[in-house]
């Protein structure tokens, strides 16, 4: 990652960030539940819309991470890829 | 349902099914000249040739509306036609605004007389060609002249004989006609349309007044729609019922407040307008729908009541059953679903007060209680809650003021539609009475755990719900009332009913873990707002106090009663995999809720949280998440369970079990240590330091920094040799178990070396203390010097010294931890005997880091008199190198701002950015001295006790350094003064403060070439008693800091009055009466001249360093001294320029090497 992103990166907005860690959380939720999500889709009453329905319900979690928790989590990448002697 | 409306002139003999009707196909013909144009519309009494011509006159209108090639010869056409049937004795500019103007234009006038005596005339024969050929041709006409701004006064003169009575006769004859006649009905819609737009409405109103006519059998006519066997030509142009719709939005738009009050009365108006709305064409349904929007709902001149008329629960539910309504898939234009539009307009509706419907309510509290009555206070004491009749009343019943809401709401299915779900809660959140009232009479959907599309659903809806803040004051109101709200009605707002504890049960228990993890993050929430309602009920401004607090406990039981118990909790906490870390966020932060929240339930369960932790800090500290974010997600898992184990006694913190090979502390302090760069971990330092302090491993004193030495000295190991901090957990864990399960012995350990070094020292020992950990590892160090493991005892050669040095930092003895080292020194060296010199002490040497008094430790104990007179050069380098103090770090610009005065002066902060004066780059240079300068005007202004002699210096530094930033690093001597005279200035009782402060009232800028307290200390007597020696040994410190580049080489042999100084440093190891240590320090100058470009050489050439090094061996009696001589004689030998060297000396100094 190029220094001019990082420094993008600690001075994210608070937009940003919980855009930034929705994605996470998504990626991560459905990594965790993936056989569940499987079952779901498998499901009878999995239509074309349900998907939305899914992505929406899985993503409402993070409004258990305060914008401090999720900016910290999301700092973690930037911080962690600089180099320890700075 | 609606009266069945006449169905005109065919009686009650005529056909119950819609008859299809046959056209025949009228004739027409280009119209060419007006003339042509006035024979075609006078009247005929021929209907062939009557309708003949009125359809020639529909093409050629059609024509005109198009455009195209001969647009204007065909529109001057039209005008002459115009002109020359215009009525006698009208003017030629007819007003536009209508009514007002109603004197200047006679009423009576007839425009078109030929057309309306043709339409008449056939009317009475019941002609239905001609009745819909008229009007349709009108329309076409009324759409043209309102295009053309001066054929306006001609348009509107048609408008108003179209309001004659024998016209309005027509039209009504013509709305009327039979339901299977829409050929008829549709034009006159149509040119009634245009009538009620021409000219921005300037007829709308006598169009309304004429209602009886204008607007009948309207609501019928919007029933009319395609029957579905018409042809395909037919199916495709507007039905009666889109034209009827038009024509009543154009109504509503362009009419006035109280006519549209009277329209929205109309009940069967109002009811037809929506009652098929799923069946129009997606059109027609946006038409109505913004239509009402933007001149009805959004028309603040409109009143509730009318409002209210037109969004009957019933309506609502129509409006909502568009949410299905069928489109195609492939949309190009773009326009937002009719679905959303249903949901903008339902959003709008329901949720805005002026639309009608929403009601103000009084939140948690139902319709028919009155929060605020006054109770004899004797009742309420006697009776508590039970004085208020309403406070148990609402379990299966609540009366609301929305009722509108209340009757739509069960309509919708949140669980099965994000907006539908969006709109129940916005709904709740504004009418928040309803929540209740929703859970209550909807008992039909469980929350039973299924792993489907519609649980899912109905879990994310519930999540929505609980969510939803509690309203403000529980009452909406600007202050709380007397009385607090019923309680079941604020239960069923924190966990609806269908959250019960069955349920909820059977999902944490759930074979499928995503069951689990919903019902996890709803029970998160709902802890939550419960914790803020408590919070609500325990507020202090109010009067009935134990009343309030009465009604939180008994919320607080209610709670327990629906939500599972703590047990079930930790067995879905349990039962879920290590690699689920989001999954065991979510459940830790349940458990910590809940102890956070509700103590008294949570410790109940006796929950040892020991196993918990251990996994964690086993799974943390064995570092395999790759992603950062994986890992601080991990954290806030630990960080849970920390606090859990705050709260839970019986916390096993020292007890190592099979899980960890380390004691769960220990594992703590290595997920500390071992965490990326940049990731916070405040949470976890002061858990560590809370314990550390309860065990009394480090001193409980204020303003000792705790078991910060500690970690940031395994920290510094971690960076700098990361190999080899590995082996330093065991020995660490060792420690910090021993100490912790009997710290009294260490304490004792350290009274003892106290008093066996009481007089020995210039400190006062009495009052020194140092962390008891210390004290056990040194008391452990023998063990493992006996074990002579290279690899430990390599290991803990780094850690130690930089351990003891930040402890020394940290205020803590000094004299203490110097004995301590002298002593741990020892046991290495016996550990040397074993194993390899070069392996074991690599980085022995004193401390180096920068918040520590690096040299204060005498060197002394770094020498050993068990080690022989060959002293290889390894041995060499470990026991006179001294790391650099001036060592720059660019991060210092940025660490200190946020620190407070003593942190910067007592922590090392300022000396750094000090150090970054000499620093290569002019930037960083610079900005050091902006900082020093902040930093001192920060200091300034504080409290602290030494603020006007730090500031002077460090006024004078910058002042010093001021003209020469730009030219080069400020020679080293001169900010190595700087560093140490800092340190001076801290301690009034040092012995040198009083010729420091001396030294800064001489004069704001410092001279470069002329190195501070030189001859002060060298010749002067010492102010302050027996400090000689203590004085020396601080000039040679901060000398040895400041010999770094070949720059500072000169400043140390340049003429001076007194000689050379670095001459004057060599003459002083000749006084028989100093130390080792003193000459130790000596040496270390030597040694450090050695590894500046041209030192060796200089030494030689210069100052005869060869014969005074052969001089100091022959004079010492301790041969590990003499060794040092030597191998330093063979370090200058090897680093000098040997040609330059020969040439001045021959041979001589290779053969005594």
């Amino acid at each position: 990652m190029s220094s001019a992103q990082k420094s993008t990166k600690s001075t994210m907005t608070d937009q940003q960030v919980a855009s930034e860690f929705t994605s996470y959380y998504l990626s991560r939720v459905t990594q965790e539940f993936a056989e569940d999500l499987d079952k779901v889709r498998a499901a009878d009453d999995f239509k074309n819309d349900a998907i939305q329905l899914l992505v929406n319900a899985l993503q409402q979690g993070t409004a258990l991470f305060s914008p401090e928790e999720q900016r910290r989590i999301v700092a973690a990448e930037a911080a962690a890829e600089k180099p320890t002697s700075t | 349902m609606g009266k069945r409306f006449s169905q005109g002139g065919d009686g009650a003999g005529a056909p119950r099914k819609r008859q299809r009707i046959v056209h025949e196909a009228p004739t027409s013909e280009d119209i060419l000249a007006s003339r042509q144009l006035k024979a075609l519309l006078s009247f005929d009494q021929d209907p062939v040739r009557a309708r003949h011509g009125l359809q020639s006159f529909k093409v050629y209108l059609d024509v005109l509306l198009q455009g195209g090639d001969g647009h204007e010869e065909r529109f001057t056409v039209l005008t002459d036609y115009l002109e020359s049937t215009r009525p006698w004795g009208s003017t030629a500019v007819i007003s536009s605004r209508g009514e007002e103007d109603e004197g200047v234009d006679d009423e009576n006038q007839v425009y078109l007389p030929e057309i309306m005596k043709t339409w008449s005339h056939y009317a009475q024969l019941g002609n239905d060609n001609i009745m819909s050929a008229v009007p349709v041709a009108l329309a076409l006409l009324l759409k043209l002249l309102s295009q053309n701004l001066a054929l306006v006064p001609f348009g509107l003169g048609i408008c108003r004989t179209l309001l004659h009575k024998r016209q309005l006769e027509l039209i009504s004859r013509n709305l009327t006609a039979d339901k299977g006649k829409a050929f008829i009905i549709s034009p006159t819609l149509r040119m009634l349309k245009e009538a009620m737009c021409f000219d921005g409405g300037a007829v709308a109103r006598p169009i309304f007044r004429a209602r009886a006519s204008t607007l009948k059998a309207l609501a019928r006519n919007m029933g009319i729609v395609h029957i579905g066997d018409e042809d395909e030509q037919t199916a495709k142009r507007p039905s009666a019922r889109t034209n009827a719709v038009s024509f009543l939005l154009s109504a509503l738009k362009f009419l006035h407040p109280e006519a549209k009050r009277e329209i929205l009365f109309q009940r069967d108006i109002v009811s037809a307008l929506t009652r098929d709305i799923k069946q129009d064409p997606p059109y027609l349904v946006a038409e109505i729908l913004n239509g009402l929007r933007d001149h009805v709902l959004l028309d603040d001149k409109v009143s509730r009541e009318a409002k209210s008329n037109l969004l009957s629960a019933a309506t609502l539910v129509r409006i909502s059953s568009l949410y299905y309504y069928r489109q195609p898939a492939v949309d190009e234009s773009n326009l937002p679903s009719i679905a959303d539009l249903a949901h903008d307009f339902l959003m709008t509706a329901c949720t805005t007060p002026s639309c009608g419907v929403l009601r103000q309510d009084t939140g948690l509290y139902p319709r028919e209680t009155d929060p605020d009555a006054a109770l004899p206070s004797a009742e309420l004491d006697e009776l508590g809650l039970e004085a208020i009749v309403w406070m148990n009343r609402f379990k299966t019943e609540v009366p609301v003021r929305n009722f509108v809401l209340s009757n739509f709401v069960p309509n919708l299915r949140p669980w099965s539609s994000i907006k539908q779900s969006e709109l129940v809660t916005s709904i709740f959140r504004v009418a928040p009475e309803l929540v209740a009232d929703f859970f209550i009479h909807n008992k039909s959907f469980t929350f039973g755990p299924k792993l489907s599309t519609t649980w899912i659903g109905y879990a994310a809806f519930l999540f929505n719900t609980v969510a939803l803040p509690i309203p403000a004051n529980f009452c909406r109101g600007p202050a709380f009332p007397e009385l607090p709200p019923p309680t079941s009605i604020v239960i069923d707002n924190i966990l609806p009913l269908p959250l019960n504890q069955k349920a909820l049960v059977r999902c944490l228990a759930h074979k499928s873990k995503m069951v689990a993890f919903f019902a996890t993050r709803i029970l998160v929430i709902a802890i939550e707002k419960l914790d803020v309602a408590v919070r609500m009920h325990q507020d202090p401004s109010r009067l009935n106090k134990a009343l309030w607090a009465e009604a939180g406990r008994r919320l607080v039981d209610e709670f327990c009663q629906r939500s599972p118990g703590i047990k079930d909790m930790i067995n879905s906490y349990r039962s879920i995999s290590e690699d689920d870390i989001l999954h065991r966020e979510a459940a830790s932060r349940l458990l910590r809720l809940y102890y956070e929240v509700i103590p008294q339930v949570a410790l109940m369960a006796k929950f040892d949280v020991s196993p918990f932790l251990e996994t964690a800090l086993g799974r943390l500290s064995k570092q395999q998440l790759e992603d950062p974010k994986d890992l601080v997600l991990s954290l806030k898992e630990l960080e849970n369970l920390l606090a859990i184990a705050g709260y839970s006694p019986g916390m096993r913190w020292f007890t190592a079990s099979e899980a960890l090979a380390l004691s769960p502390f220990t594992t703590l302090v290595k997920v500390f240590v071992d965490a990326p760069h940049g990731v916070a971990l405040t949470k976890v330092r002061q858990v560590l330091n809370f314990v550390a302090v309860e065990q009394q491993l480090v001193p409980a004193y204020a303003g000792h920094p705790g078991l910060l030495p500690l970690l940031e000295s395994l920290q510094s190991i971690k960076q700098s040799s990361p190999k080899l901090i590995g082996d330093i957990w065991p020995f660490l864990d060792n420690c910090l178990t021993r100490c912790a399960n009997a710290p009294i012995k260490y304490l004792e350990s350290m009274q003892d070396t106290i008093q066996a070094l009481g007089g020995s020292s210039d400190e006062g020992l009495s009052e020194a203390v140092i962390s008891p950990i210390t004290m056990a590892m040194l008391e452990q160090l023998p063990f493992v010097a006996k074990a002579a493991d290279k690899a430990v005892l390599r290991a803990l050669g780094q850690f130690l010294p930089k351990y003891l040095s930040l402890s020394a930092g940290a205020g803590e003895s000094t004299s203490l931890l110097d004995d301590l080292f002298t002593k741990m020194s020892a046991h290495f060296f016996k550990g040397l005997k074993k194993a390899p010199v070069t392996s074991v002490a690599d980085g022995m040497g004193p401390m180096d880091g920068q918040e520590g008094p690096a040299t204060s430790i005498p060197v002394s104990s770094q020498l050993d008199s068990s080690v022989g007179e060959n002293i290889t050069d390894e041995a060499l380098q470990i026991l006179l190198e001294v790391p650099e103090n001036l060592a720059a770090d660019n991060s210092a610009l940025v660490k200190w701002t946020n620190k407070t005065v003593d942190e910067l002066v007592d922590e090392g902060y300022t000396t750094s950015l000090i150090a970054l004066l000499v620093s290569e780059h002019a930037s960083i240079r610079k900005e050091a001295l902006i900082n020093i300068l902040k930093v001192a005007a920060k200091l300034k202004q504080s409290d602290y006790e030494e603020k006007d002699q730090i500031w002077l210096l460090l006024s004078e530094l910058a002042e010093t350094a001021k003209g020469h930033v730009d030219d080069g690093p400020l020679p080293s001597p001169i900010v190595a003064f700087a560093w140490h005279a800092l340190k001076v200035l801290r301690d009034p009782l040092s012995s040198l403060y009083p010729k420091v402060n001396a030294f800064l009232t001489r004069g704001p800028v410092w001279t470069l070439d002329r190195l501070p307290l030189v001859d002060e200390i060298l010749t002067e007597e010492p102010s302050v008693g027996d400090s000689y020696y203590a004085q020396l040994n601080w000039l040679l410190t901060y000398l040895l800091d400041g010999l770094r580049t070949p720059q500072d080489l000169e400043l140390f042999h340049k003429k001076r009055v007194r000689g050379p100084l670095l001459e004057r440093l060599l003459a002083l190891a000749n006084n028989s009466y100093m130390r080792l240590p003193l000459r130790t320090q000596v040496m270390r100058v030597v040694y450090r001249a050695t590894g500046v470009a041209g030192g060796s050489t200089t030494l030689v050439t210069r100052f005869g360093i060869v014969n005074w090094l052969e001089a100091q061996r022959l004079g010492t009696k301790d041969a590990k001294e003499a060794g040092m001589y030597k191998a330093l004689l063979r370090r200058i030998w090897s680093t000098c320029d040997r040609e330059k060297v020969e040439k001045w000396g021959g041979k001589g100094v290779e053969a005594l090497c």
